[in-house]
């Protein structure tokens, strides 16, 4: 299924400047409806609250972190198909298999290219 | 020392010659206390101090923080002015070059698409220097850690500072507990984290494509 450019992203990190990075990358691909939440929890609330089409996540956060997060969705049944990516320096090959098993939709190192984010995109929603 | 007093006297040496040998060790004990307060003493300040310092380097590293993040903002709030003026700029010569080929000035209009054409590939360094940025944050968690690891040393000196008993080997500090784990974290990030194409590997062996 292609990218619907309208549908409603949120970006979940604890720092500022790497919600602004995402956020500019997926503006430049055409996606505008973006929103952000600063860790797990407050990435849960908002996903509850509203309907979003796509989750890009960092793993190292306060409060809940990333794959807490990951595996809440999944066990969620109104956000278990919600395609989610993460976006992390945890770049230990455990943290990619903990992730995949956690049911992850794909995974990016930091740092990385607006070229990696199109590619990974381009391959959840082919 | 009692069991060899007692051993003195299971084998029935001489009281005097025990009570000679017993004042000797004793003699030795004190001297051995008197060494190890004076070395205690002669470490503790240094130790008291440098702990004092430690809150100050915490704070300096949490500036540092602060500092690179003001200015990574600002550089984005720049470029992303940029980004918005090069767009409207863009879709305003995409305009001019439609009404010079409805006016018939195809080579006017050709130019000006010449122009869009050059802004177009300047976007991709924008871009570009949007996500070299995100230094900040690979920065910034290294920080947090380097913060976590003093915090932690500063706690263990204090202690040792007020249970007194300091231990000789330094690194012994760094390479148990709390610190030792954090310390390993760091190194491993250093050395084996992943690049992408090792992830994207990972991630073909277990059907994503």
């Amino acid at each position: 299924m292609p990218a619907d450019l309208n549908m409603k992203i949120l970006v979940v990190d604890d720092m500022a400047t790497m919600r602004r990075i995402v956020k500019n990358i997926l503006k430049q691909l055409g996606f505008a409806n973006v929103e952000e939440a600063e860790n797990g929890q407050e990435g849960l609330q908002k996903l509850r609250a509203d309907t979003f089409g796509f989750v890009v996540s960092d793993w190292n956060m306060p409060v809940m972190t990333g794959i807490d997060m990951l595996r809440a969705i999944r066990a969620d049944d109104k956000l278990r198909t919600i395609p989610v990516l993460m976006v992390t320096a945890e770049a230990q090959q455990a943290n990619l298999v903990e992730a995949i098993q956690a049911g992850v939709s794909n995974y990016i190192v930091k740092p990385f290219t607006a070229e990696t984010m199109q590619e990974k995109l381009g391959k959840i929603f082919k | 020392m009692r069991e060899r007093a007692s051993s003195w006297i299971a084998k029935g040496e001489p009281v005097q010659q025990n009570g000679h040998q017993l004042y000797e060790e004793l003699g030795e004990l004190a001297r051995f206390v008197e060494k190890a307060m004076r070395t205690i003493s002669e470490i503790s300040a240094p130790i008291v101090s440098g702990s004092a310092g430690l809150p100050m380097a915490s704070s300096h590293l949490v500036d540092l923080n602060k500092m690179t993040e003001e200015g990574t903002l600002e550089v984005m709030r720049l470029t992303e002015k940029i980004q918005d003026n090069r767009g409207r700029v863009v879709k305003e010569l995409a305009a001019v070059a439609e009404t010079l080929k409805a006016v018939d000035c195809t080579t006017l209009s050709m130019r000006v698409q010449s122009v869009a054409a050059d802004l177009a590939q300047d976007d991709k360094c924008l871009t570009e220097i949007m996500t070299a940025l995100s230094f900040q944050d690979l920065v910034a968690q290294r920080v947090k850690k380097l913060v976590a690891i003093l915090d932690d040393v500063r706690d263990k000196l204090v202690e040792l500072v007020v249970v007194f008993g300091i231990p000789h080997d330094a690194d012994g500090i760094a390479a148990t507990g709390k610190t030792g784990e954090m310390l390993k974290q760091l190194e491993e990030s250093k050395t084996t984290s992943m690049k992408q194409n090792v992830a994207d590997d990972i991630l073909a062996q277990y059907g994503f494509k």
